[in-house]
């Protein structure tokens, strides 16, 4: 074993013959540090932060073991303290553990059976604290996402409600017909927009916890289907969809993902689209061979600024603020891609278009 | 003899609140005029043209979560602006929820008055104008 893989243990005692006698005995297998006072002690202590286990003499000129122990024990709380003693009065052994904190305790003069037995015991104890630890450390970091996750969403859900509740207000005081029609209008994008996002948290909850469920995928009817659900808007919108699907061979993947994938790169590229534009269109090619599915979807309409594509599959952000979105849809699609372990490129230059390109793997 | 009614600029990504608070803002009869920007740097730039012609205090209607450029993002840059041309401007804070983190940050810049839930009302109109 490498000397820095050893375990670190810390023997203070004011008796080099004790000292030196601990470090014959245990240093093939630990990584022994002696002191002979408190003062050098808090030196070993200071340089080295993993020292997993403190022995220490209970009498020593100056300062007793426990009143070592309870002095470091706030600044270093993390080695487990073992006391080394020759006598045992009640009353040291109440204060060593009330007072010190020890882990054990060890009977001068101690048997390497006692003293091994005991370094297992409190190396155990040490490596599930430690766990402990860390375990406590993504909690806090899981609750911190959650509470930004929750705020957000909050957030996104009250705004359209609240838009509803404004108009409806603002809607009590108009005369004109035709100007409560509009604000009707308006209502109603609001309420697809909550209704978007409401299905956005959903996707985005079945991702992170449901399971990939294999099978063979017909790309055909994927995009069937897909066609089905725009056609409303491709017609009202005038724009024209395209779709090439080349399946050479079977497939098999998970389709939940993959029709999530399909359904949020098909919404942005209809939704962004340049509203002048004479030929707006969405073209949608999918090629199955070679044991990989290549699924790309471009568009000529107001594109990604440069600076800004870095940022396009975060939570939350949104590129563009003539439309609205969620700030979810290509997070979720981010996300799906690598569940199937699968890459997503994007190509987009601002008022030309944009194209997603997503590859992925045969199961 | 009392003062011009103000002008009202309200910043705000949703289209529909950007209606609404023209609406409210226009049935209570106490403005100048009423413009409304979907993009703040959009606003931000006309602010910039106008400098300091200006007849009667402006208030700024401003959300705090757009994208591209936030309501914080906004205020920033305007306090890079002449102060002449600052002090033509009341900054209200709309959002429909609000952080302590928001909270907080809000105290930084002076050049916000103060900070209210959506939806806008004929009420925060009204105390708006109250505090200019």
């Amino acid at each position: 074993m490498e000397k820095q893989d050893k375990i670190k243990i810390l023997y203070v005692d004011d008796e080099i013959n004790n000292l030196t006698g601990f470090k014959a005995s245990f240093r093939m297998n630990y990584n022994i540090m002696i002191a002979v006072n408190a003062i050098d002690a808090m030196e070993h202590l200071n340089s080295n932060p993993d020292i997993r286990v403190i022995f220490c003499d209970q009498r020593m000129p100056g300062k007793t073991g426990v009143q070592f122990f309870e002095e470091i024990r706030s600044r270093y709380p993390k080695p487990i303290r073992i006391l080394l003693t020759g006598y045992t009065d009640i009353d040291s052994v109440i204060d060593s553990i009330n007072l010190g904190n020890v882990f054990r305790y060890v009977k001068k003069p101690w048997t390497d059976a006692d003293i091994l037995g005991a370094i297992n015991e409190a190396n155990k104890f040490y490596v599930s604290n430690s766990l402990l630890a860390v375990k406590n450390e993504e909690l806090q970091r899981a609750y911190n996402e959650l509470d930004k996750f929750s705020y957000s969403v909050t957030h996104d859900m009250r705004g359209p409600l609240l838009s509803i509740l404004g108009a409806i207000e603002a809607a009590q005081h108009m005369e004109n017909i035709s100007e409560i029609r509009d604000m009707l209008m308006m209502m109603k994008t609001s309420v697809r927009n909550l209704d978007d996002f409401i299905q956005s948290i959903h996707d985005y909850y079945n991702l992170n916890r449901g399971e990939l469920e294999i099978k063979q995928i017909d790309f055909k009817e994927l995009v069937e289907e897909q066609i089905r659900i725009f056609s409303f808007t491709y017609l009202v919108s005038d724009v024209k969809f395209n779709t090439s699907i080349i399946q050479k061979e079977t497939f098999r993947g998970d389709e939940l993902s993959i029709k999530l994938i399909l359904n949020n790169l098909l919404s942005n590229a209809f939704k962004y689209q340049k509203k002048d534009n004479k030929d707006k269109f969405v073209d949608l090619n999918i090629l199955v061979e070679n044991g990989s599915a290549i699924i790309e979807v471009s568009d000529n309409g107001v594109g990604i600024a440069e600076n800004l594509l870095g940022d396009i599959f975060n939570m939350f952000f949104r590129a563009n603020s003539h439309e609205v979105g969620s700030g979810f849809g290509l997070y979720n699609v981010k996300v799906a891609v690598t569940k199937l372990n699968g890459k997503i490129t994007v190509d987009s230059e601002l008022n030309k278009g944009t194209c997603f390109r997503v590859t992925i793997q045969n199961k | 003899m009392s003062a011009p009614f103000p002008h009202f600029i309200i910043i705000d990504d949703s289209q529909l609140d950007c209606f609404i608070a023209e609406k409210i803002i226009q049935n209570t009869g106490t403005f100048s005029s009423v413009k409304s920007y979907t993009e703040a740097t959009d606003a931000l730039e006309s602010i910039k043209d106008l400098g300091e012609k200006i007849d009667a205090v402006t208030i700024i209607v401003l959300d705090i979560q757009m994208p591209l450029m936030n309501g914080f993002q906004f205020v920033e840059a305007f306090e890079q602006l002449p102060s002449e041309v600052q002090s033509n401007y009341a900054i209200f804070m709309f959002s429909s929820s609000i952080n302590e983190n928001d909270k907080n940050r809000m105290e930084n810049y002076p050049s916000i008055r103060r900070f209210y839930g959506k939806p806008i009302s004929k009420d925060t109109v009204a105390r708006m104008i109250e505090q200019l």
